[in-house]
């Protein structure tokens, strides 16, 4: 369990997270929606303990955050940052590789290309990582972030994803919510902050919806995502078409000018 | 599978260093063998022969004299200040996460050439200072240059991030302030110290002997090892800091180590041969371009290549001119600006 407490976290004396308490199981995804300046990326930030917490405590596995090294704290959870900007010519090959950083040099034979053929990126092994197209580096980036906690270890494993599909199409963006709904079988508790909220709705099994800093709903998806919490969260109109067995939950914001047409004869 | 693949990468890597050693000792023995007074290559392998018990070849003393006493000691020097530039350059690119960094651009350079300029000048006034021998103007500049790296690295840093704008100008106005400062000592020096400081700013690898090489060894081999040791963290910090720590990088040990690591390496060859630039910018570049940006060979092969230039550059320096010599800066600069500028022009392309 990724259990975090009463966060607060202040700049300036303006709170940007307010009193938050979260808790991720392993199996589970939760994804953190929330409007521009929520504070989304600040609680992903200390959750993952690259800012340290001055008020109220997270722990990983039942042991506090601030007892882990750098090293250890990435056997239990790895992190996969929104852009990533390379400044030196490496191969795609040579990133996800750095995945096996914290391993030591006792990793699996065949581990990287076991995860790079399930994120599809094998193929692009031995091309320069800059050369690449924004989805196929953020593929690679969630390789490398894979490989770090891909296999199964005697505790609960954590992948934090900062809106891991912001530059990839449409199947793209399925492809690899498949593969983290596959992953959450390792074990793995995944953590994502999105923006889309019909993936959220339709691949999420706890959702987190956070304004001005605070939480003001979590749970599952059919009680937290409904039309009214989500218009007050987002300050829009918006529509939600609850799904059936063998339907999707659609989730659709109401434009402010309601006739196309009309605009476009004007 | 990947073991394999990894295992082939880094037996090319091997193959690689094992060339560019093997280069670097064509070129060591080629400029053993070339200067103000020839000596034959065939003579070259018989002193060194001779040295270390094997003789197979006749050569007169005077060979053997002006081998072992000028122009070997001059040579190790060159390989260790070039190596050491050369490494120094690559640590500081990886760890600042920027092509275009080198010693000098950041300070470090102006750092020690300040410090060992104060030394020279008011380190007569301090008997205390006496008593370190030989290695106290290498530790000074090494403070020097320590002092200016972290004020750099603070000044352009906030929230652990590096702004690289901030850091070239924090380099630009701590290298115009070590300047002036060199200038005001030098305006207080005696007669005495002002020739000291002469000699000294004038001082190429020309002035190494086996005291100077036998403290450059031991203050710029250590830390190079050190640093070589840090080529997956580095590797881990070419993503980003926070990354690299995502992954189990303590970032911070890490900057200390490299930082610490280079004051001391730039510090010591600044002292000991004047500031030579470029060759820490140009030598990381040419080895990328060639061989890709792993560190494990970038850091290690920047050494070499590093060595190799300085002392083709040195043989440069003493027989463009020959008897006479030119100050080795002179060398590094004409080959380093042009470079310099072609890799500002090219920087867009080498970067996508």
């Amino acid at each position: 369990m990724l259990q975090a407490n009463d966060i607060h976290f202040c700049i300036r004396n303006m709170p940007i997270v307010d009193q938050a308490s979260v808790s991720l199981a392993p199996g589970e995804l939760t994804v953190i929606l929330g409007p521009n300046g929520a504070g989304k990326s600040t609680l992903f930030k200390i959750l993952s303990g690259e800012i340290p917490c001055k008020y109220g405590n997270v722990a990983y596995n039942g042991s506090p955050i601030t007892g882990f090294s750098p090293k250890n704290l990435a056997l239990v959870r790895a992190v996969m940052p929104q852009h990533s900007y390379l400044s030196f010519p490496f191969k795609a090959l040579e990133v996800v590789e750095l995945g096996l950083l914290s391993g030591g040099n006792s990793f699996r034979q065949d581990l990287v290309e076991e995860v790079m053929t399930e994120t599809h990126t094998w193929h692009l092994k031995d091309k320069l990582y800059g050369n690449l197209s924004g989805g196929e580096k953020q593929r690679v980036q969630l390789a490398r972030v894979l490989t770090q906690i891909w296999d199964k270890k005697p505790f609960p494993r954590y992948l934090l994803l900062d809106e891991p599909t912001s530059s990839m199409d449409i199947a793209l963006q399925h492809h690899v919510l498949k593969i983290i709904h596959k992953i959450k079988k390792r074990n793995i508790g995944v953590l994502a902050i999105l923006h889309d909220l019909n993936l959220a709705a339709n691949y999420a099994d706890k959702v987190i919806l956070l304004k001005k800093g605070r939480i003001l709903y979590q749970g599952a998806v059919k009680d937290v995502m409904t039309a009214t919490n989500l218009e007050k969260i987002f300050e829009h109109p918006i529509q939600v078409f609850s799904g059936s067995e063998d339907s999707p939950i659609i989730i659709q914001s109401i434009p402010f000018i309601q006739n196309h047409l009309e605009t476009k004869l004007a | 599978m990947i073991q394999t693949l990894t295992y082939r990468k880094n037996k090319t890597q091997n193959l690689i260093l094992g060339l560019l050693g093997s280069a670097l000792m064509v070129v060591v023995v080629i400029s053993l063998s070339l200067g103000a007074f020839h000596i034959p290559v065939y003579n070259v392998l018989g002193v060194l022969m001779d040295t270390i018990g094997l003789g197979i070849t006749d050569f007169s003393p005077q060979q053997s004299n002006v081998l072992l006493h000028i122009r070997l000691p001059r040579i190790v020097m060159a390989i260790l200040v070039g190596g050491g530039l050369g490494i120094t350059g690559a640590a500081l690119q990886g760890l600042f996460r920027n092509p275009l960094v080198e010693p000098g651009l950041i300070g470090v350079s102006s750092g020690g050439a300040l410090f060992a300029v104060i030394f020279i000048v008011f380190g007569s006034g301090f008997p205390v200072l006496s008593y370190f021998g030989g290695i106290g103007l290498p530790l000074f500049a090494f403070i020097g240059g320590l002092i200016n790296t972290s004020l750099v690295y603070k000044l352009s840093s906030s929230a652990g991030k590096t702004n690289i704008s901030l850091l070239i100008l924090a380099g630009v106005a701590l290298n115009a302030l070590s300047g002036a400062l060199i200038g005001l000592v030098i305006f207080y020096a005696d007669d005495a110290a002002l020739r000291n400081f002469t000699f000294w700013s004038l001082g190429d690898v020309g002035g190494a002997n086996w005291d100077k090489v036998g403290i450059a060894f031991l203050l710029i081999s250590g830390p190079a090892i050190l640093v070589t040791s840090q080529f997956k963290n580095l590797n881990a910090l070419s993503i980003g800091e926070n990354e690299a720590f995502h992954m189990g990088v303590d970032v911070q040990k890490v900057k200390y180590i490299l930082l610490f690591s280079s004051a001391l390496i730039v510090g010591t060859a600044v002292s000991l041969t004047g500031t030579i630039g470029f060759v820490g910018l140009i030598v990381p570049h040419l080895i990328r371009m060639m061989f890709g940006a792993d560190h494990r060979l970038v850091l290690a092969g920047s050494f070499l290549l590093g060595a190799c230039l300085l002392t083709i550059a040195d043989l440069l320096a003493r027989t463009i001119v020959m008897p006479s010599e030119m100050p080795i800066g002179i060398i590094t600069a004409i080959i380093g600006a042009p470079f310099f500028i072609w890799l500002i022009i090219n920087v867009k392309k080498i970067r996508s």
